[in-house]
């Protein structure tokens, strides 16, 4: 049964490992019959629009996005739960609709305060 | 005078033919013949004509043409043909190219400009060509202190990933390569892995710009995945599957565009976030940041990450199609295979060729496929067209579209596949 399960989604595992198995050569030719000219120092370095790079190249970044980040935490699983319930609906007696519905109202008040909050600048 | 070999001697020539000829017959005697031996004994041959298809009998289609098509046929109900040619990779990859060609000379034209023109006799049709071929001789230069095996494997998963996505799509009637009762789901999980390639190898590259461009194309992911999730919640409702090929099947009388234009509309638009289009295309703004997250990318890598991106545009646009447009669905518009073929053979003057096994493909399999194809690239057209029109929208315009916009959209749009499911007017025992 969970064989059987699993046996369903080894075609997309096959289908990954294909496009791995055809890909990689070329890179690999590529690599055999593209030039490998003498380095010298400005070569490899990090693109910075020709100036020599200042600092470290993994910086430290500052995005003003945590809010977000903490709802897309929230909310994302809350989508993906509204599917086992979307997927079973046409099951389900009426009445079993209005919890949902409570727990949409109950989600979407959250998600409009916590968007309210998010978008004043000044406590972040 | 120029030489093209200054340093060439006809017996080294020899030589270097005769070494290559002893390694290839050495490989082949030490892994293809117990190769051949592993197949033989675990791979299960099709039966055809009531006979177990040997290697040999595989062979004898060369002496006897009647075997040729039952083993082509043979052939194609297996998952290495789905995998490889027709719904999977093969197919892809064409309509990707295709789209490459088609984008670049439609955008010359929306902007006054000519586009590929001189490669080819005609329009440039060879560009394609002769841009893989210079892109395989470049040199891949990777930036010092970059973390190499993530460098190396991100391009080679992306497009990986990517082909993973389009083994769920279905193109005809049976024609699918991973036909899965949780497709959907499916589909959601491989679209979350794309964020996560593209900041591993933004942070692999040990660069600003390309740093910068993957933390981008995270959030951009945190802001439309949401609305994405949320805009095909109405299709589930009304048809109660997760089945890509059973929500296909539902659609046989109309599309769910006509009854559901608001999620049509906001999936569309999270598909030009999540393909990094134009007016979303922050990750890779190159008139901000470089290139954004491809800025390190030389040679080869670039242009797998280029094949990818296409075969994520055909995917994106393949679902639209199959979630809102109707799949396969459509008027039998193809000719029905001639009978007298079947019954008779062709003749030709003195000579009646009797060809077992015709027809290859059924009349519903190539219909479906030509409606398939016709309305992918008529979505793809219009996720191609914004590139030539709008600007770029600044960051925190795309996180107001995404979360206060479309997010509210999608809630009052799963009410309004609520209320057709209950009012009667959709779904089991409504009046359509």
């Amino acid at each position: 049964m969970v064989g059987e399960l699993a046996g369903n989604y080894s075609t997309v595992v096959l289908m990954f490992g294909f496009a791995v198995v055809a890909m990689a050569p070329a890179l690999l030719i590529s690599r055999m019959i593209s030039p490998r000219k003498k380095s010298n120092p400005v070569k490899f370095l990090p693109m910075e629009c020709g100036q020599v790079p200042s600092g470290e190249g993994r910086t430290h970044f500052m995005m003003q996005y945590y809010a977000y980040i903490l709802m897309f935490v929230v909310f994302d699983v809350m989508a993906i739960f509204l599917y086992a319930w979307g997927s079973a609906l046409l099951e389900l007696p009426k009445s079993a609709t209005l919890p949902i519905i409570g727990f949409l109202a109950i989600m979407f008040a959250a998600m409009a305060f916590a968007l309210y909050q998010s978008g004043k600048r000044t406590i972040w | 005078m120029s030489v093209i070999a200054p340093n060439f001697k006809f017996s080294e020539f020899v030589k270097s033919i005769l070494d290559n000829a002893f390694w290839i017959l050495l490989i082949f005697v030490l892994i293809g013949l117990p190769a051949v031996q592993v197949i033989l004994f675990y791979i299960e041959m099709p039966v055809i004509n009531g006979e177990l298809l040997t290697p040999f009998l595989a062979l004898t289609w060369l002496a006897d043409p009647s075997r040729t098509l039952p083993i082509l046929k043979a052939f194609m109900t297996t998952d290495l043909f789905k995998i490889v040619a027709f719904p999977g990779f093969g197919f892809a990859a064409l309509i990707a190219a295709g789209t490459i060609f088609v984008e670049r000379k439609m955008l010359a034209k929306l902007q006054l400009r000519v586009g590929p023109f001189y490669c080819g006799k005609f329009e440039g049709i060879l560009q394609l060509m002769g841009d893989g071929l210079k892109l395989i001789s470049k040199e891949i230069i990777i930036p010092a202190k970059a973390d190499k095996p993530i460098f190396w494997a991100a391009p080679v998963i992306f497009v990986a990933t990517a082909a993973a996505f389009v083994a769920l799509i279905p193109v005809a009637p049976g024609w699918v390569v991973a036909d899965i009762d949780v497709g959907l789901l499916a589909v959601f999980a491989i679209i979350g892995f794309f964020p996560i390639i593209t900041i591993l190898s933004a942070w692999s590259s040990n660069s600003k710009f390309p740093f910068i461009g993957g933390i981008r194309a995270l959030h951009q992911m945190v802001s439309f995945e949401i609305p994405m999730i949320l805009s095909l919640l109405g299709v589930v409702i009304l048809t109660g599957t997760l089945n890509l090929s059973e929500i296909v099947e539902s659609q046989t009388n109309f599309p769910w565009i006509i009854f559901l234009p608001i999620g049509a509309i906001i999936f569309f638009i999270t598909i030009l976030a999540e393909l990094e289009r134009i007016p979303f295309d922050l990750p890779e703004a190159e008139s901000e940041i470089v290139a954004g997250w491809l800025t390190e990318f030389s040679g080869m890598i670039y242009g797998l990450v280029q094949l990818a991106t296409y075969l994520k545009l055909y995917a994106f646009a393949a679902l639209f199609v199959v979630l809102f447009l109707g799949g396969w669905t459509g008027p039998m518009i193809w000719p029905p295979f001639p009978e007298e073929i079947i019954n008779e053979g062709i003749v030709m003057g003195p000579i009646t060729a009797k060809i077992p096994g015709l027809p290859i493909f059924s009349q519903e399999m190539l219909n479906g496929v030509l409606w398939f194809v016709i309305k992918t690239v008529g979505v793809i057209f219009f996720i191609l067209l914004p590139r030539g029109v709008f600007p770029r929208i600044r960051i925190d315009m795309l996180l107001s579209l995404g979360w206060y916009k479309l997010i509210g959209l999608a809630f009052v749009y799963i009410f309004i596949a609520l209320g057709l499911l209950y009012a009667g007017v959709l779904g089991p025992g409504g009046i359509l």
